[in-house]
């Protein structure tokens, strides 16, 4: 019976093994994107200052600065709120719920989502639906008169 | 001579090639006799092949990048010859697997299939249907247009809400900090190898458990048995009988393979009447877009919209590891030995209820109350009104204003967020609507006017107001 155990022992650890090199690797690369090097800080171009009308919400199309092979997508809309001279909001478009794009209703200034009623008003507090956190911000800075966006500066999914 | 050559030829086939103990113990076997409606299984075994044969059609032309897909898929659908109708057939297969997964479990849980000994086809078949599902969620991505894009955010926003690694979820899902070539690459991937595999899989260790178990069977019902060997006695005797069993191939494969037709059936007829999913514009981050989820989701997008704020979040995380471990654990704690729904008014209930939920939910969801949105075109006048020059400039200001955006006027407008302004509870005075448009109380949802619209239109808003409190809705 030794001889047996030992065949057997050996097997089972054999392709414990064997299963372990080969899933390993596999299982480390599809995982890796999980803890990859993240929140580089990406800052993209919205356009000039003066393109916002002081005391309008704009929507604008900002340019994702990336022109590797995943760069589809590669167009990204914001809202631009310009309160006064020197007062800069930039919003994302997701709904704080589930991320559906909200739109920017220029009769009565607030922001609506289509998916699931939620409302936001135009410092964009959520008013009614489900969202209970205000719309995503952008970080942002004027450089040379060029309104910039940190594109990681929200979270991922949010974009 | 020829005959006999004919029968030797197969009989060498029959054990060269290992059919002989295929029709021995699949064919051949004696089964229960069951009720028409057992061949939801075959059904949806009907229902996978198509959808792989489909796949696979499509496969030879889609193009899994994000610059490429949603073209590929409208060459597939207006000039590939009868894309359309394999594009088609893929989607209302999908719809019907959907309706049929749903159908399966529920029987299941009425005739209590997952009862001794066929707890371990129950836990299968569970994990079939998360693979199912996954599967019907992931497939309308690929077309990357407007609803797959956002579908797929809403799927992100709800992996975000996971404590802790919510974010690495998103990014693993995603590939990458943005959404972008290396999605779609990982969906499609799941979708078409990785899932497929796996439910090949599991399709097979289903079935060879549904040979080996049998099904519940209606003498099993009517006769209750308390240990798995009992039961095992019970449902090969029944199988053996005359008249309460019968033989797998051809009786029990004719009656599954008719139910399994006519949804096959149903699935052509649906292609040609109603046609391949339409296309949204291609996906993109940048346009106004009003996406709607696939029918098979209306109930839970309705789900998510009426929960109360403070449990939803925990809900979209907890609702589907609930449902996955309550599946897991029923065979566990369920364990009496009725097996008919007549005596287990439980199982009856939730599975009424369920049903009654589905429906009702996705009924709301069509409707969807809760919805505001910019409108644009001012609410239609009753046939027989006119109105004084103030309260029609009123109507021009009321969309200009996007209060349409939440509010019908007797019925016309289409949304139906605020109250309708001719069903308030009883006609406001001027100064009461005046007061109201300005500065709506704390908690109203509603912007203030005053600041936002000038003096003068204020005055001929509440104009209007005045007047279409007055209309008679029209239904």
């Amino acid at each position: 019976m030794e001889r047996r155990d030992f065949l057997a022992t050996a097997v089972i650890t054999g392709g414990t093994v064997a299963t372990a090199a080969v899933l390993g690797p596999v299982a480390w690369t599809a995982l890796s994107p999980a803890w990859s090097d993240r929140r580089r800080g990406v800052w993209a171009d919205v356009g000039t200052l003066e393109e916002f009308e002081i005391g309008k919400v704009t929507h604008a199309v900002v340019e994702v600065p990336r022109d590797d092979w995943a760069a589809s997508l590669r167009r990204r809309g914001v809202f631009v709120w310009r309160q006064s001279e020197g007062n800069v909001t930039v919003f994302a478009r997701s709904c704080t719920d589930l991320g559906c794009p909200v739109t920017w209703d220029p009769g009565n200034g607030w922001f609506f989502c289509p998916c699931h009623g939620g409302i936001f008003d135009r410092d964009g507090e959520p008013q009614r639906g489900p969202p209970k956190r205000p719309l995503h911000r952008y970080a942002h800075r004027v450089e040379a008169g060029r309104l910039m966006i940190d594109l990681d500066s929200i979270p991922p999914q949010a974009g | 001579m020829r005959r006999s050559l004919h029968r030797r030829l197969g009989a060498w086939a029959a054990d060269r090639f290992g059919w002989r103990p295929v029709r021995e113990h699949v064919l051949e076997r004696r089964v229960a006799k069951s009720p028409w409606y057992f061949g939801d299984g075959a059904t949806m075994l009907a229902l996978l092949g198509v959808l792989v044969v489909t796949g696979l059609g499509m496969m030879l032309t889609y193009s899994p990048h994000p610059d490429a897909a949603y073209s590929s898929i409208r060459y597939i659908t207006e000039r590939q010859p009868m894309g359309w109708f394999v594009r088609g057939l893929h989607y209302w297969s999908a719809g019907l697997l959907m309706f049929m997964t749903v159908w399966h479990v529920l029987r299941q849980i009425l005739i209590a299939g997952y009862k001794f000994p066929r707890e371990g086809t129950w836990l299968v078949g569970t994990a079939m249907l998360v693979v199912i599902v996954t599967m019907a969620f992931t497939g309308y991505l690929l077309r990357w247009d407007e609803r797959a894009i956002h579908a797929v955010r809403v799927a992100l926003h709800i992996l975000g809400g996971v404590p802790w690694i919510g974010e690495a979820l998103v990014v693993l899902v995603q590939g990458d900090e943005q959404p972008g070539a290396r999605l779609l690459t990982r969906l499609f991937a799941i979708h078409v190898a990785l899932l497929p595999l796996l439910l090949g899989a599991l399709v097979a260790w289903h079935i060879y458990l549904v040979i080996l178990h049998g099904v519940t069977s209606h003498g099993e019902r009517k006769k209750l048995t308390h240990t798995a060997e009992q039961q095992k006695q019970r449902y090969k005797a029944d199988a053996h009988d005359e008249e309460k069993g019968e033989t797998f191939y051809p009786d029990t494969m004719a009656q599954s393979g008719a139910m399994a037709g006519i949804v096959l059936a149903i699935a052509v007829v649906l292609v040609v009447v109603r046609g391949p999913a339409a296309l949204m514009p291609e996906a993109n981050l940048t346009e106004t877009s009003f996406p709607a989820e696939e029918w098979w989701w209306w109930w839970f997008s309705a789900l998510v919209a009426l929960l109360p704020p403070a449990v939803a979040p925990t809900f979209l995380v907890l609702f589907p590891l609930v449902v996955l471990i309550g599946m897991c654990l029923l065979p566990l704690v369920d364990r009496g030995p009725e097996r008919g729904y007549r005596k287990r008014p439980l199982a009856l209930g939730f599975v009424v209820l369920t049903v009654v939920l589905l429906v009702g939910l996705s009924g709301l969801r069509l409707r969807s109350p809760w919805t505001g949105w910019p409108v644009g075109e001012p609410p239609a006048l009753p046939p027989d009104v006119m109105l004084a020059p103030e309260a029609e400039t009123g109507r021009l200001l009321f969309a200009r204003h996007g209060c349409t955006s939440c509010h019908s006027v007797a019925g016309a407008g289409g949304r139906t967020v605020a109250v309708d302004l001719a069903e308030m509870e009883a006609p406001r005075s001027r100064q009461y609507l005046d007061d109201y448009i300005r500065r709506p109380p704390p908690g109203v949802a509603m912007p203030a006017y005053e600041g936002w619209a000038t003096e003068e239109e204020i005055q001929r808003l509440v104009d209007y107001v005045l007047v279409a409190q007055m209309f008679r809705t029209h239904r």
